[in-house]
């Protein structure tokens, strides 16, 4: 009896150091499956992936592509990871996907989702996915992915969006307007914080945490054509209003001079961890990175709700997240590539990083999204707005960026800022 | 006839020659092929390509590409076009007067504790080395975390213990100026010291006791000795830092972004954020041309100062 107990024993530790060898084997930094394996596919990915930074999530991704590759024998996937510089990142995948030379299948920015669409190098998806799947994504979603033929060009996997966090012990009760927001944030300097920090740098971040603002009015950026019309009629008004409403913030002290410098939503984790402020706007991931980088019961003290609108009934938020697409012309790659999105990210990637899938489904397979706070973030989406996906987009970024700059400095007035950058994304949408 | 010539032909007559090698020999363009080929392919080719894409209306987005001027038209209409040049100014001058000023300093420095046999002039040679050494996007992230004005800042910090009251490194205009100028100084003080350093090792000493004989003091020495033996030296790097510093951009895209607003958008990041946020490639081009330009006319008129040699040299 002990003889075949031992015996047990040790065939399931040799079992296990085995499959833990193989394991090892079928993933690399670069490579994901045997190395000696006929068919090939490139996946360029974010931080998502296998090198997280984040230990216990990378282990998670490893898992979960070691057991994609096992269901796929005859397949390695090569990882060729992007870095930080999202943007300039993007721009030369969508130019090496124009000469052919991108990889098989990527991940692609939401809000440039479109400009690959419109270049025609991505391949449909719905031969991978059910109508019924498809039908399950939020609206904003569905419509991201949808191309003038009504085919899916991509699978986008997760979303996220704006909040405004605040210490409760300094602010208990949620401000709902701007009025509100200013108020709170002037009380909390009386408390030794420095009032509300926003992005306010030049990035993208600037645009987008603001265009909430400009939204919960109803204001348009472009018309069905694609067209800038944020400097016309109402959509100015809308628009100057929502300008003023930033510059009274920083005029008034409700807000530091220094936001015109903040570029990275890592700044409001560091003031948050130094003590510095009560209040910030900021996107839905932080609550966990907060929960990483503050003592329990500092991070007790902190919750958010939606960022404040004009008035209560007036709300917005900006919604991201990212996609998956094919450039691969081969039907055997492009299905690897639906696969990786619909088994790896869509729904266990959701789950393992926390971040918000975008079918309701999703919600309800996963105990992670059944948090008061990740419900919380799922009622928001219903204010979501994504940005649109029209080629002049970045431009019309850009020079918001640039505006905010210049407006929150004082070197412009609003109405002069708001006219030179129309006049700079006229003169864009002249030569597209 | 010298040695070597005996010898070359010593070798020409024990090895006969065919007509063709013989005219690969005398020729020199064969000999300059090899390195004409590696020019043309990696500097030339995207130089010519760059000035072909710049007559084109050429997008990242895709699209038909055809060949028009409108990319000309569009940068000299472009009303943001004045204040980033004068940007780009401020930022070069100020860039290269600085690096200019630090390297000399550094390197007499260097130079006179060498002389005295003072320990620590190679520490003190290395140590300004490691900034030189820095990637411009880290040499960014440093400046941007000494310069930060959170409570938690560093320099601001400083201050405040010091009861000074904190500066707008970064959210003020023309002090965000400033602060990318500085920390552009800091990163290529190094080169020019390095420059200047091989310059005043090659001044001839007896120069310096001739002087001294003559009774001339410190700065006298300096101004009338050290100086115009570096004139040619000053003037190369004055060459070789204002195009490093019109190329920059890495160290300004981390530092401020080029703003606040565009108070620090120069030449560089402007065709950067042409081509890869507005993915105007025949933008960029024109303004990648337009940097060309640039360099080209400020490197042949430092040049035209550079002394000449004389004729029986």
């Amino acid at each position: 009896m002990r003889r075949s107990l031992r015996v047990a024993l040790l065939a399931t530790v040799a079992t296990c150091v085995a499959g833990a060898a193989l394991a090892q084997d079928l993933i690399t930094k670069d490579r994901v499956g045997p190395a000696d394996a006929p068919k090939v596919l490139s996946f360029r990915l974010t931080g998502d992936g296998p090198g997280n930074t984040d230990p216990a999530v990378a282990e998670g991704y490893q898992k979960l592509f070691v057991d994609f590759i096992q269901k796929h024998p005859g397949w390695q996937i090569k990882l060729e990871r992007m870095s930080d510089n999202i943007g300039q990142e993007q721009a030369r995948m969508l130019e090496q996907a124009k000469s052919g030379s991108g990889p098989d299948c990527a991940a692609v920015d939401s809000f440039v989702l479109a400009l690959f669409m419109n270049a025609g190098v991505l391949k449909p998806l719905n031969d991978h996915f059910t109508q019924a799947e498809i039908d399950d994504l939020f609206p904003f979603v569905r419509e991201g992915i949808t191309g003038k033929d009504g085919k899916i060009y991509a699978w986008w996997w997760d979303t996220d969006l704006r909040v405004l966090y605040r210490n409760k012990d300094i602010v208990p009760t949620a401000p709902e307007t701007w009025e509100e927001l200013k108020a709170a944030a002037i009380a909390s300097k009386d408390k030794g914080m420095e009032g509300v920090l926003v992005n306010g740098g030049r990035w993208e971040g600037t645009t987008f945490d603001w265009l909430a603002n400009f939204w919960a009015q109803g204001g348009k950026l472009v018309d069905d054509n694609g067209k800038p019309i944020f400097a016309e009629g109402e959509n100015r008004e809308k628009f100057l209003k929502a300008v003023n409403y930033f510059k009274d913030l920083v005029d008034s002290g409700a807000a530091p001079k220094r936001v015109a410098t903040i570029v990275n939503y890592d700044e409001f984790n560091a003031a948050a961890a130094a003590g510095t402020t009560a209040l910030f706007i900021g996107g839905n991931w932080q609550l966990a990175q907060l929960k990483s980088t503050l003592e329990p019961e500092e991070f007790e003290k902190w919750t958010f709700s939606p960022i404040p609108g004009p008035t209560k009934d007036q709300r917005s938020t900006g919604t991201g997240g990212w996609t998956i697409g094919a450039f691969s012309s081969d039907p055997e790659k492009v299905a690897m590539c639906a696969g990786i999105a619909k088994e790896i990210y869509s729904g266990p990637g959701n789950a393992l990083q926390q971040q918000l899938p975008t079918s309701k489904a999703q919600y309800d397979k996963f105990d992670v999204f059944k948090s008061d706070a990740n419900k919380a973030f799922a009622a928001a989406l219903v204010d979501g707005q994504a940005r649109p996906g029209v080629p002049i987009y970045p431009e019309i970024s850009n020079q918001i960026q640039v505006m905010m700059g210049d407006v929150l400095t004082g070197a412009k007035t609003p109405e002069a800022a708001l006219d030179a950058a129309n006049t700079a994304v006229q003169a864009a949408y002249s030569r597209l | 006839m010298t040695v070597s010539e005996a010898a070359i032909g010593g070798r020409r007559g024990n090895m006969p020659r065919s007509s063709l090698m013989r005219r690969i020999e005398e020729n020199p363009f064969s000999w300059l092929l090899p390195v004409a080929i590696l020019l043309g392919v990696f500097y030339l080719y995207p130089i010519f390509d760059v000035l072909r894409l710049a007559f084109t209306n050429a997008s990242l987005r895709g699209g038909e590409e055809h060949y028009t001027v409108d990319s000309f038209v569009a940068l000299i209409a472009n009303p943001a076009l004045p204040d980033i040049l004068w940007t780009t100014f401020v930022f070069t001058a100020g860039s290269v007067v600085g690096q200019q000023l630090f390297g000399l300093g550094i390197a007499v420095l260097v130079m006179r504790g060498e002389r005295r046999r003072l320990y620590g002039m190679t520490a003190l040679r290395t140590i300004v080395l490691i900034a030189w050494v820095i990637p411009g996007i880290a040499n960014g992230l440093i400046w941007q975390m000494l310069f930060s004005e959170a409570p938690f800042g560093a320099i601001n910090s400083v201050l405040r213990m010091m009861a000074i009251q904190p500066v707008a490194w970064l959210s003020d205009p023309g002090i965000a100026m400033i602060s990318a100028i500085v920390s552009n100084v800091w990163r290529g003080t190094a080169f020019s010291m390095i420059v200047f350093y091989a310059a005043l090792k090659g001044i001839d000493n007896t120069l310096y006791e001739a002087a001294s004989v003559d009774g001339a003091n410190g700065w006298q020495r300096f101004r009338f000795i050290t100086l115009p033996q570096m004139r040619a030296a000053i003037l190369v790097n004055s060459i070789l830092i204002t195009i490093a510093t019109l190329n920059t951009f890495d160290a300004i895209i981390s530092l401020t972004g080029g703003g606040p607003g565009r108070a620090t958008e120069v030449l560089s990041l402007y065709t950067f954020n042409t081509v890869f946020r507005n993915l105007d490639l025949a933008g960029g081009s024109v303004l990648s041309v337009l940097m060309l330009l640039i360099s080209l006319v400020l490197a042949v008129g430092y040049a035209s100062f550079l002394p000449r040699r004389e004729a029986n040299e």
